[in-house]
Formats: structure tokens, sequence, C-alpha cells
């Protein structure tokens, strides 16, 4: 019987891999479901076992099927892993992803690992890799496990942020759906680390499959006695994007309003429930077990400047090869968009990135020598964030752009400060009175007050930080802003 | 005479204290007759045990004789 | 005079070791963990700020108090930034001004522009706060979107929610959680449609709020407005006094314009509240004003006649012709007064002085015999002193707090939320009660043991709880052989220890299951910290005195006295049921508690007054009524108290006055006892007088006038004419001077004066030489009695048993929104949260009678039966019932007994053996008083009046 991968990711999915699988299945294959290598344009991949490995063919349809278990399929792509996309990168988070069936368990050798070194070798290990974390705030992660542990009580929690808003992000997904173990022994290795006994994963609910999977991998953990001594539970948020900032998070987790917390104190000090927490990302945990096989000098050897290790890219938008690419920091932006990218899908020129999320800074292509890097992009006014690249061509609006900036930060507002709660309200009016034309000198003079108001008034990053579209915006497509006023003038 | 039931059961509800105390509960309940009760109540409980004394427990009747029968003339 | 306005230091205190940091320039030490705001605020330097209030936990979220530090990076807010040593803080530069500035104009974007009209006018923190960040102009305009259309909620009697004013700076949320404890509030949806919810989006008055207040003090806008400040507009000043309702005592600042009375606002220096309120204090002051109050004096020769409105000289000369002529034809014993924990204490001593020294009897009582008074005889017997042993604050260090008899969240609501808090903090409950109280299971507090006992089981459940104590070894042998009476104890232990008083044996008498009864004693013997608060669930059956000796042997048993976060806590249930019975209201004691047959004390107060006193005790106020019916007893002088309705066996009351030659009302209302009496005087409520009331933990506080009485005069003035009138000389100008009589008379007051009190705000007796500015804590370093005395708690069950005719139990108790007989809360709004008495029931009693809910029933006993509704609940257990006295349509008290407890008399308002039937009307006494009260209420106006006119 013919063995057949089939992902079952939910960017598979969406562009029919169910159909295909059921096709392979008709067919008489067996069919093996795996998460998503991460080359969309691909999607569906499939992979069929041959006595010379595995031969990848994309995007496949049921139509097809019969031609790629026939072995004349145009669609044939060969050893996937020797395709030039894969092969660039450097796959330490991301390697079994695709790879392997989500629910096989592994043998949690760096769990193991852990329990020699124990917690104090485990601290260490993580800060010799300069693992910082992966969730877009890039603090230490040894830092923070180190003052958890030296935080005095008995009673002390360990939370997984895997509330993944951003816009064009899906690296959190993915890992969930292609490889929950990964995540599960990181966890594990991390409540060695600070004293936990249990550990909470807290996962939006726009993210169903990656829930289904996560709670059967959490099931078979359980069933098997595979993480003993640590109670970890999978938690769904109702949809609020506020909830990915981590104070927000413990008090939905808490089960009340999803409202941002002031730090200090600090969810290492008193976090969840009060006590002292160590609330990280996904793939800031994910990323442990590698270092804890490897070496924290291993994974230190990865990297460009202060940003060691390597990071997890989402590419999405108006692109033509759009994907998950892991790779160490350091590429140009130039590098990731037009080498990797391939430019934009609609083959116009590409006009600006947005780089973090819906709150990170539009950069032009002038920027684009910017090393991917915390503080080079920081010098330049923009975010690394959960490493979500999104692409525009030349047709964008970038004045629609900041005002949708505002506009979602109004929606996404937890209510609480009031920069935030009616700062982006008024954005949205003052861009909209700009567009049209009325006192735009005067109206862009208020929107960068205001986004000043907001960048240090604000309580949490999603006012604070909603000021970098707008303002990168402004800044560098001054003429988005000016249409009205330059048509008014020509009639 | 008319029998002052309600005073009967006082006596006897305070009398079922003082039993269950050590010591001498008859000098107990005296002494909270004294304390507590009204000199014309105390004269008709005196009465009513000169009369016999239906109705009273052993106890409150042990301390009814022992009250000072020099209540005044009310 | 008090001020008008707070001032707020923005943040609570904190209490770590100290910090200095420089604030401007200026060095500012503070406890570590104080917010740089505060620190600021207490150098001198208002940081503006909208979101924080000193009341409350820092939220963070208006961004108004943002500050800088050198060497740190931004702005951070300062109310939820901690001081650090050394720190340099700057709270003006041009960068903040900007950032104020630039706030301030978004939440004017979005605020009504009316100002002028706003019943908030000069007292709004937000209109402040634009003038204090110099905001000039709203350049966003005010076109955008906004909030100023959405609907006002008037649904509540006392204050509107107008959201079109309302900042969200949760405020109001904070306080109903953090303050109140009913988590009433929240704040519905998020981001700029983000607004106040009452409940599940309901309005304030359908929702779960208690009308509190908390969250309309809170609050810095006009958003929550008392309706009497839109109505009457801003008060120009303010007077400290105290709350006339339950025993709490929380002092308010009575807010004025003019004569009138605005709003009652609690008192952030109140020691007893801290700022807080509950629905009545806050709310309830409407009766003082109400159109059925009696503002000048009637007479009548028999209570068949209606009233006539005479002059004061009238009716004082009448009242003291009357006692006269009784005093003359039957003695002085035929005569008596009556004291009420609802006046001051000076009042209530003058009432009791006048008895005693005019007509040389001690028939004087209070309406602390029918609530309190076994607390006095079994605190007395056990530590040496009437009283509760610790201050309200003590509670912040309990770990465990037991609850047996009391309802905090409806009857003392103050300081049931400070309660709460503990509790939300960690402390641990152990509620005894029949009934399901709110505190067994309210927001995020959840009773560890409730236990649910038979009612009139108490003594059986706490001796149940000795048991366990005793047999485990869990007793506190420490102290008990330093502190208590070794042979006592030797011989309670032993008796305790029995087999027949273990949790496995009394089970069948108590309904509670062993096991929970183990589980509680254990929790409560070893928990750490353990107190116990009680109320008239202990005192009011026939082994109230029992009770209440029971629980202060397992106070002394643990070793859980004489210091913080322990204690045996009587709740008081009236304003001033303490300073009644320290005032010497009861018919065998004299003020401080001294028995009228110690020759000493009565020589001193003999020489004070200059008047022979009699050396044997007085009738209490059931023996009074006895002697009545009897025809023994003929005239009663009743201040402020309706006995009619508030005392057992209405029947019985009523033949005991209805057998009286002359009653003698003091009170502001026609009540229940007034139909009854022959002279009616109208008194004065506490707005209207000068005192002092003592609260549940003998805390002594100022009352304080703050408008002249309606009806002409104070009461202690009344009284004072009453008794010159009978011939008995009293000349004060003040209450002052009586306290200073009641000081130099009473060692346990020695140190009490009003000038003491000026500057101490209150003062717990004892105050004397040794301890000149209170005790809050009593028994310190040893018992006042000297050693703690054990005494025996055998179970005696009670003579009123249901049976085939009377299978059900009916219990008694009261409402959060009415207060006692009702008198003053029925006039007043609180009636829309209660406008009849009810009786619940639960399904499984209600099913086997047909009785549905809202059904009218009949409620009947041996003693009497009424009709009132049914509430289906499962609060109560399967063959208890339960219902409040508020309501004279009601009469609750004609069903209970003369059943009283053994030592005192106090009587057993809480176990009435009765029966429910469905009914389709009031019962016939109901119909019969109904038609007697309002013969007896008539009034003909005086003949000048009724003349016609010209």
């Amino acid at each position: 019987m013919t063995r057949v991968f089939v992902p079952k990711d939910s960017a598979a999915l969406a562009v029919g891999a169910e159909a295909v699988a059921r096709a392979f299945a008709a067919s008489g294959c067996e069919v093996v479901r795996t998460g998503s290598r991460g080359l969309f344009w691909l999607e569906p991949l499939v992979e069929v076992e041959t006595p010379q490995g595995r031969r990848a063919f994309g995007p496949a349809a049921p139509a097809d099927v019969s031609a790629i278990l026939a072995g004349d399929s145009p669609l044939a792509l060969g050893d996937i892993e020797a395709h030039p996309w894969l092969a660039g990168q450097t796959r330490l988070t991301f390697a079994r992803c695709g790879v392997v069936d989500p629910l096989a368990p592994p043998a949690f050798e760096a769990l193991a690992r852990a329990r020699d070194l124990g917690a104090d070798g485990v601290i260490a290990a993580i800060q010799a890799s300069g693992l910082r974390g992966r969730g877009g705030a890039g603090f230490p992660v040894g830092v923070k496990w180190k003052t958890v542990r030296d935080a005095p009580g008995a009673l002390k929690y360990l939370v997984c942020n895997a509330d993944e808003g951003d816009s064009g992000t899906f690296a959190d997904r993915m890992l969930m759906e292609g490889n929950p173990f990964l995540l599960i022994e990181g966890m594990a290795i991390a409540a060695l680390a600070v004293g936990a006994a249990r550990g909470f994963i807290y996962s939006r609910s726009e993210y169903p499959h990656a829930n289904a999977t996560m709670a059967a991998a959490l099931a078979v953990a359980r069933a098997q006695g595979l993480i003993p001594g640590f109670d970890l539970q999978l938690r769904i948020g109702a949809g609020a994007y506020v909830c990915g900032e981590e104070t927000a998070l413990l008090e939905s987790l808490e089960g009340k309003r999803g409202q941002v917390r002031p730090k200090p104190p600090l969810p290492a000090h008193s976090g969840l429930f009060g006590r002292p927490t160590a609330i990280n990302n996904v793939l800031s945990l994910a990323a442990v077990p590698w270092i804890i096989l490897n070496g924290g000098q291993a994974y230190d050897a990865l990297g460009h400047g202060r940003s060691r290790g390597t990071k997890p890219i989402q590419l999405a938008g108006n692109v033509k090869r759009p994907g998950l690419y892991e790779t160490p920091f350091g590429l140009t932006l130039r590098q990731i968009v037009e080498e990797i990218g391939g430019g934009t899908a609609s083959g116009r020129p590409v006009r600006a990135v947005q780089c973090g999320g819906p709150l990170g800074a539009y950069f032009p292509p002038a920027l684009f020598d910017t090393p991917y890097d915390y503080e080079a992009f920081a010098a330049q006014g923009g975010l690394i964030g959960h490493g979500g690249i999104v692409v525009f061509d030349d047709t964008v609006d970038m004045a629609a752009q900041a005002r949708f900036a505002l506009e979602f930060c109004g929606i996404e507002s937890c209510g609480k400060c009031t920069p935030c709660r009616l700062g982006s309200k008024r954005g949205v009016e003052t861009i909209d009175r700009i567009t049209a034309g009325i006192d735009a000198e005067a109206n862009l003079a208020l929107v960068e007050d205001l986004c000043e108001t907001l960048k240090f008034g604000s309580l949490c990053a999603l006012g604070g930080f909603t000021p970098y579209p707008v303002m990168s915006a402004i800044r560098h497509f001054p003429d988005d802003f000016a249409r009205a006023p330059a048509r008014a003038a020509a009639e | 005479m008319t029998r002052p039931d309600r005073l009967i059961y006082m006596a006897n509800q305070i009398a079922a204290f003082f039993a269950a105390q050590p010591g001498d509960a008859a000098i107990g309940v005296a002494g909270h007759l004294k304390s507590f009760w009204d000199p014309h109540m105390r004269a008709e409980i005196l009465a009513w045990r000169a009369a016999g004394g239906e109705g009273l427990s052993p106890v409150a009747l042990e301390a009814v004789a022992r009250l000072e029968a020099a209540a005044p003339a009310r | 005079m008090a001020r008008l306005l707070d001032f707020d230091l923005g943040t609570p205190q904190a209490s770590g070791a100290p910090v200095t940091l420089t604030v401007d320039g200026r060095s500012v030490t503070v406890p570590a963990g104080t917010s740089i705001l505060r620190a600021a605020a207490e150098a001198g330097t208002q940081i503006p700020k909208l979101c924080a209030t000193d009341s409350l936990e820092a939220f963070g979220s208006c961004r108004l108090c943002l500050v800088e530090i050198d060497g740190r990076a931004g702005t951070p807010a300062s109310c939820t930034t901690p001081v650090a040593e050394g720190m340099a803080v700057r709270t003006q530069t041009p960068k903040l001004a900007k950032l104020r500035r630039g706030v301030m104009e978004l939440y004017i974007s979005d605020h009504p522009l009316d100002c002028l009209t706003c019943a908030a006018n000069g007292d709004c923190e937000l209109q402040d706060m634009a003038g204090a960040v110099g905001l000039r102009e709203v350049r966003y305009g005010y076109e955008g979107e906004n909030h100023l259309g959405l609907p006002c909620d008037e649904s509540n009697p006392y204050f509107t929610f107008d959201p079109a004013k309302c900042i969200v700076c949760s405020r109001c949320v904070r306080a109903c959680d953090e303050v109140q404890g009913t988590l009433a509030l929240s704040v519905e949806d998020r981001g700029f449609d983000s607004k106040i919810a009452a409940g599940q989006g309901e309005l304030f008055l359908s929702s779960e709020c208690v009308s509190c207040g908390a969250c309309v003090q809170a609050c810095p806008t006009a958003a929550l407005t008392e309706k009497a400040v839109i109505e009457i507009g801003q008060p120009e000043r303010a007077e400290v006094t105290t709350c006339a309702y339950c025993g709490v005592g929380c002092t308010f600042k009575a807010e004025m314009r003019g004569e009138e009375l605005v709003r009652m606002v609690p008192w952030k220096d109140g020691k007893a509240n801290h700022g807080h309120s509950c629905v009545k204090g806050r709310f309830a002051w409407g009766y003082a004003t109400h159109r059925e109050r009696i503002l000048e004096p009637m007479i009548r020769a028999s209570i068949a006649e209606p009233w006539r409105t005479v002059s004061w000289d009238e009716a004082i000369a009448y009242a003291a012709s009357e006692f006269a002529r009784i005093e003359a034809a039957h003695g002085p014993y035929a005569l008596g007064g009556i004291t009420s924990s609802r006046c001051t204490n000076e009042e209530t001593y003058l009432v009791q002085k006048m008895i005693r020294a005019r007509f040389g009897v001690n028939n004087v009582d209070t309406c602390a015999r029918v609530c309190h008074s076994p607390t006095g005889y079994g605190l007395k017997t056990a530590f040496g002193t009437s009283a509760g042993t610790q201050d309200f604050d003590s509670v912040e260090h309990a770990d465990v707090i037991l609850v047996i008899g009391a309802n905090p969240t409806d009857g003392h609501p103050v300081f049931a939320s400070r309660m709460k808090r503990r509790l939300r903090k960690g402390a641990k409950l152990i509620v005894i009660d029949p009934r399901r109280i709110d505190l067994v299971r309210t927001p995020h507090v959840e009773a560890a043991h409730h236990l649910a006992l038979r009612p009139g089981a108490n003594v059986a459940v706490l001796t149940a709880l000795a048991h366990v104590i005793v047999a485990e070894g869990l007793v506190d042998t420490a102290f008990v052989r330093e502190r208590c009476d070794p042979e006592d104890f030797a011989a309670w232990a032993e008796h305790v220890a029995r087999p027949e008083h273990s949790p496995e044996a009394t089970e069948a008498t108590t309904g509670v299951p062993a096991s929970t009864v183990r589980a509680a004693a254990r929790l409560y013997a070893t928990g750490g910290n353990a107190a116990i608060y009680y109320g008239l669930g202990v005192t009011e059956h026939s082994q109230g005195s029992t009770s209440v000796m029971a629980i202060a042997n397992l106070a002394m048993a643990t070793g859980n006295v004489g210091r913080p976060g322990v204690g045996v806590n009587p709740l008081r249930g009236q304003n001033n049921v303490q300073g009644a019975c320290d005032m010497g209201s009861f018919p065998h004691e004299l003020a401080g508690y001294r028995h009228v047959s110690d020759d000493a004390t009565r020589a001193l107060f003999e020489a004070a007054w200059g008047a022979s006193l009699d050396p044997e005790p007085g009738l209490r106020i059931p023996n009074m009524l006895d002697a009545a019916v009897a025809g023994r007893f003929k005239g009663l002088y009743v201040q402020g108290e309706d006995i009619l309705q508030s005392d057992p066996n209405t029947r019985h009351v009523a033949a005991g006055l209805a057998a009286m030659e002359c009653v003698i009302v003091h009170d502001l209302f026609l009540n229940e006892t007034a139909n009854y009496a022959h002279v009616f005087l109208p008194g004065s409520t506490f707005l209207e007088k000068n005192g002092t009331f003592t609260n549940a933990e003998r805390r002594i506080q100022r009352v304080r006038k703050v408008m002249s009485p309606r009806n002409g005069l104070e009461d202690w003035e009344i009284t004072q004419k009453l008794s010159n009138a009978l011939g008995y000389p009293m000349a004060y100008d003040h209450p002052s001077q009586i306290m200073d009589e009641i000081a130099r008379l009473t060692p346990t007051f020695a140190g009490v004066s009003y000038d003491l009190l000026e500057r101490e705000g209150s003062v717990q007796w004892p105050c004397n030489d040794a301890a000149p500015t209170g005790t809050p804590v009593m028994h310190l370093e040893r018992f006042v009695r000297g050693a703690g005395k054990f005494v025996l708690t055998d179970y005696v069950p009670t003579d009123e048993k249901v049976g085939p005719r009377f299978p059900l139990l009916l219990t008694t108790g009261r409402i959060l929104s009415q207060y006692n007989v009702g008198a003053q809360t029925r006039r007043t709004d609180n009636v829309l949260w209660h406008e009849e008495d009810v009786l619940e029931i639960h399904p499984q009693d209600a099913e086997d009678r047909g009785v549905r809910e809202g059904d009218w029933v009949r409620l009947a006993s041996r003693a009497g039966d009424t009709t009132l509704r049914a509430r289906i609940t499962d609060r109560v257990a399967p063959g208890v019932v339960y219902t409040t006295f508020h309501h004279p349509g009601t009469q609750a008290n004609v069903v209970t007994t003369d059943y009283s407890d053994w030592a005192t008399n106090c009587p057993e308002y809480k176990v009435t053996a009765v029966q429910v039937a469905p009914s389709n009307g009031p019962s016939d006494w109901q119909a019969r008083y109904e038609a007697m009260s309002e013969r007896s209420r008539r009034i003909v106006a005086p003949e000048s009046q009724a003349e016609p006119a010209e």
C-alpha cells in the first residue's frame, strides 16, 4: 500500500487538502496527515513515499491524484528538502513540522536531558543561548525564568501565549498543528526550570484546528505519562487581540475581562492569580528543546548582533512565495522580500512592507537594506515583533493603511486607558479629515500629537505601538496624505 | 391563689441551667432570682412554694426555699 | 464643621520600610510600596489624576498622572509605579504637560459641554483636571462619534447613571468590587464602546446592585449623582455625624444647604466604616421629613378617643399629672420606662435616671432586652465585660471567620464588606445558620463549611464543636493555663469530651453531618487567628445566654482572645444597643453594669442624683407587660421603641398596653405602640440633636445636630422637661454635660468627654486613666474578671416543638434595605426593594401544601396567625420557614411566642412551631388590628385651626 503524506495544516485545508486526502484514500493509499512544510504557494503539497524517499507534488487537487500515483504528474517537485526554499533555511524549531504525524509522540530526549541538567543547568543553557522572547518584546528568556525561579512562594505558574493575533502571522498555529509535542516538551522543560507544577496554553478560538491538535496531543501526553508532575492545560480565548498582551492574557485566564494590568508588578513576580508566572510565546518555548539538546553555545553561534539563533519569518500579503521561513537573524529585508519572497504576487513593484504585525512600521524600499535584527529594526523605527512580514505593491493607499492601523487599535482596544480608547477613534476621524482635504496641515500635526499621546501615554503596546504604522506611513509616504488637497488645488 | 405559670416556667428554666453546673445548683438559682427578679416576682414564687410549689422542679423548689423571705411588701 | 471636599492622596496607604525619594527636587520619605502619586501628594505636589483615588487600588487607566523618572525610559503612570530609594521624580516637564493636555483633549472631545447646568458643577474632578492641565482647545472638535446620546438610567430611587458624563475610569466598578464586594458593575464591550454596565446590562435597580453608594462616592464626574444633588444643588457645609441605623456605627458627613440635608457621605476618617456605607445610612434618611412625622405633642384620655394636638407645656403637664395620679393610686412600682437603643447615650441615661431617681424604682428596661441581653449576661459571666472583645479593624487579621446566627450582608452590610474583603484575601469562613445566607456563597467568597443546623440547636452544635476540640487535642493549653480558671476548665473539658456531646451523637438533634462539625472545629482551632461574629440567631433563643457562653468557651479553649484577629464579636442590631446597655438601662444594674444591690455604687449615684435608690431589681419589659395584665403596672414612658411591633406575642403585648392607664410614647411617628398610648411626645431625628452613640465595637461617636429639630426640641430636652414637671429637677444645657456626669459616675467611661471625642474622632471604652484614648481590643493581658470562666453548656431543647398541628419551624430575620420595625425605612424609597414581608419556604414544603410562588399563605402558631405572600426557595431547609418583621401589616410577631432566654427573658424569636396553608386574605387579627389602628390614629385639629376662615 502506498503511503502518502497530506498536510492537515489550516493553510493547506484552506486550499482543498481535505479533498485531496480523501482522493488518495479512495485510491487505496495509506494517508498520513502531517503539518505544513510552510511553502504555502505549493499547498496542498503532498508527498508520496518511494524507495528513494519522499517525493513531493504541489499544488495538488483531487484530479491530480491518479497522475501523481502513476508517477507522471507535472506537479512533481522531487525531494522537497532539496528545494532551494527549504534548503536555504536553518530549521531548528520547525525541523519536524510538516514531516511527522503531529500526534505521534517523540522520545522527549530534551526533557530527559533537562532533568539531568536540573533547573539551574537549564536556565544556564538558555541564558547562554541568547534566546529572546519570540512574541515580540525580545526580552531574554533566561533572565525571565531566573526571576520566576527566584521569586518567593511555592506556587508558580507557566503560561504559553499562543494567542497569535497579528495579521500575517501563523508560526504558532503551524507549530501547534504540525508538531504540538515540541511545545509540550519545551513547556515541561520551562516548568522544571521555573518551578511550576501547572501550566496553561492560552490559544485562540480562531484556531480550531490547532486547538484540536493541541488538545489531542495533551491527551496523549497525559495518557502516556510523558510529562509527569506537570499539569498542562489548554485554554481558549474568546477573540480579543489584546489578550495576546501578556497581562490581559492573564486576566482572561483568570476568568476576567481581558484588560491590561499595569506593570509593575511584573508577571514574573505577581502573575496568574497573583503568583510568580513565566509567560512565554509558543516559539520561545518551542526553541527550548533544541537548545537543551545542542547546548546554548550552538544556538548562540547563529544570528546577528544581539539577536541570536533563528527566527521563523512569516511571509504574507502580496508576495509570490508566501510561507514560513526559519533562518538565523541577519538577512536584509530585501533578501527576505525579493529573493525569498520573490517579489509581489501581482508582479507589480513592491511599495511597502509591514513588519511585526498590524502595529509594526511600514518600510519603504529605500530601507530594504536594514538587517533583520531587533536593534537594527528599532533604529529605523520598526519592529521584528512576532516575525510577520506583509508585502504591498504600488497600488496600496498608505493613508488608508494609516487609517486602518487606528481603526484596528480602536476595534481591539480593551478600553482601559484613555489614549487608546478615545485616541484611536479620534485618529480615524482626523485622518478622514486629512484625506478629505480639510485643514490637512493642522490635522496632520494633530495626528502627530495624538501619536505622541498614544506612544507615551498608553498603558500597553496596543496603543503604544499604533503610532508605528501611522507615523511610518506619514513619514515615508507623505504624498498619500496630500492627494485630496492636491485634487482640490487642481480643480 | 392563681398559679403563676410563667414564673414557675422561668424558675424551672433557670434551675435546668444551674443543675448542669458543678457545685450547689440551688445557690446559683437563688442568686439568679435575687439578682434579676423584681421583688414582687420573688414574693409570688415564694408564696407559690408556701402553697406547695406544684410544678417547680426540685432544684427550683430548693432555690426558692433559700431565697430570703424578706422581700419588701409591695 | 467638617471639610466639604476630602483631600485625596490618590492611592491607599502602604506599610513598608521608609523609603526616601525626591519629587521635583523636594525630598520625601514614605513607606515602601507607596505609589509615586501618593508620595508626591504627601510632599504637597498634586499630580493630575482621574482614575486614582485613595480608597481604591491603583488602576492606571486615565494616563494623566504620568511622570518622568531620572534614569528610566518613558513616562510611567505615577499611580501604579512604586517609589524606590533615591528615585528622582519630575512631575512637571514640557513633555508631561503636552501629554496630559493630549489626554484631556481626548476626554473633552467625548464629554457634554454643559458644565454650568451640570449637577456636579463645582464638584467635578474632570472639570478640575481640565483646569489643572491648562486645556485651552479641543482640536478634534465635537462632531466626532461620541456617547452623548446614551440614555440615562434613573431606575435607582437615590441616584442616576448618566453614561454621557461617564469617563470610563472604572472607579465605580472598582468600588463595587473592592469596597463593597458585590461585583455588580462591570465594563461592557471594549475600546471606544466601553461602557459601565450594572449586572448583565440591566438597570441599576433590577441588577444585583445593593445601592450602597460606593460607586456614586467614587465617581469623579456627574455620571453617578445623587438625585438629591440634582434637585437641590451642591451642598455648602458639612458636619460629621453618626448613622442611626445598625450597630456598625458608620460616620457620615451630613452635607447641607441651609437647613436642608443634601446628602449623607460616608466619612473617610470614620473608624468604624472607613468611608463606606450601605443603602440605609447613605440614602434612607428621607423619613426625617416624611409627611407622617408627628411634629406636635398630642394627648387623649383614652385610646378610644382621637388624638388632640396640644402645646408642649400642656402635653408635659398632662403626662406628669397622669404619672403622679398613678403613683398616688397604685404606688411607684406601677410605673416604669423603656429606653431605646436608637436614642443617644445621653437620652437613654436621662430616661433611666428619671425613673430611678424620681420614683425610687428600677422599672427601666431597654429594647436590648429583646436582642442582646444574653450577650451582656454571657460575656460578663465568661470574661467579665458585657461587650464584644474586638474592634472592627481586627477582622483584617483574622484567618478563620466563624459567623453564627448573623447575616452580616443584610444586617451589618458595611462590616460585611470588610469581612468579605478579608475572605477574598484568603481567610476561611465557617457559617452556622439554618438558612443559606448570602455569605455562604457570594462572588469570590464561599464558606469552607456551612453548618445548616435546625433552629434551636445552637448549644448542641457549639458543644459538639467543643467536643472535637477537646477530644482531638486541639486545646491551646498554654493559653488556658495562663488565662483561665483551671478548675472550671477541667470540669468543662471533662464534660464536653463525653460521648453524648460528640458530633456523631448530636447529629440527629442538630441536623448537621458529624463530619462537617468535625471539619469546622478543626479549622476553627487550627486555622490561625480565629474570630467569631454572632448575632441574634444566637441570643434570641431559650438558651441564648448559654449559647453566648458556649461561644466564649470555644474562644478561650483555642486561645482566640486577647489580640487582633480573634475574639468574640456580637454584631449589634441597632445603632446604640451597646450604649443603651452601658448607660444602665437594665432594671438590675446602673451605668457601667453595676448591680443595684451594690451599696457603694448606689451610694455614689444617690449622692450625685440627690435621690434614694431602690436596691432591688425592677421589672423587665416582659415582666412589665405581665404585671400590667395582672393589674399591677399602670404607667409606662416608652422612648423611641415600638414594642407592639417588635416584641414577641403581639396579642400579649397589646393586652398589657391596653391594661395601662397612661402610656407615653415618645417617637417620630404614630407607631403601633402609639395605638395604645395616651400621650404622644414627638421626637427628634438623629439629624436634629447632639449626643453620642456607642457601636458594636464599644466605639463612642458623636451625633451632631445638623439642623434644628422640626418638632421644636431635642429628645433629651423633652425628657428633661418631663422630669422637671414630675418634680425631679434637671438643668442640663447641653448633652456634653450629661456625658460629663456619666464619666464621673462610671469608671469605664471616666476619660470620656466631648472634648476628647472632638480630638480623637471617636473612642472605644474602657476609656480612663489606664487607657486615655480607649481600648480597641479587650482582655489583652488578662480577662477583666481575672481568670476566664468556662461554663458548662448542656443542650436543653426548647419547649417550642413541632408537632402535627405546627410541623414547621419559623425563624425570623431582616433584610438589607429595611431596618427593624421599618418605622424609618418604610418611609423612604427603600420600600422599592422590599414592599412587604414574605415567607420563605422550601419547594418541598410548598408543594406538600399546594403553595405556589407569590401565593398568599396563612402562617399560624399557637400564639396567633397572620397572612403574607410565599417565596419558594431552597435557601431554607425543608421543615424551616423564614420571614422578616419590617412591616406592621404582616405583624410577624403575632405568631412568635413568649418563650424566652432562661437568664434574661430575651424572647425566642428564632424558633416558633408553625403551620403554613394557602389563604385568600388577611387573618381575623390583621383585619381587626387594621380597623383598630385606623381608629386609634385619628387626630382632631386644634380648635383654632378648625374655625372657618373669615
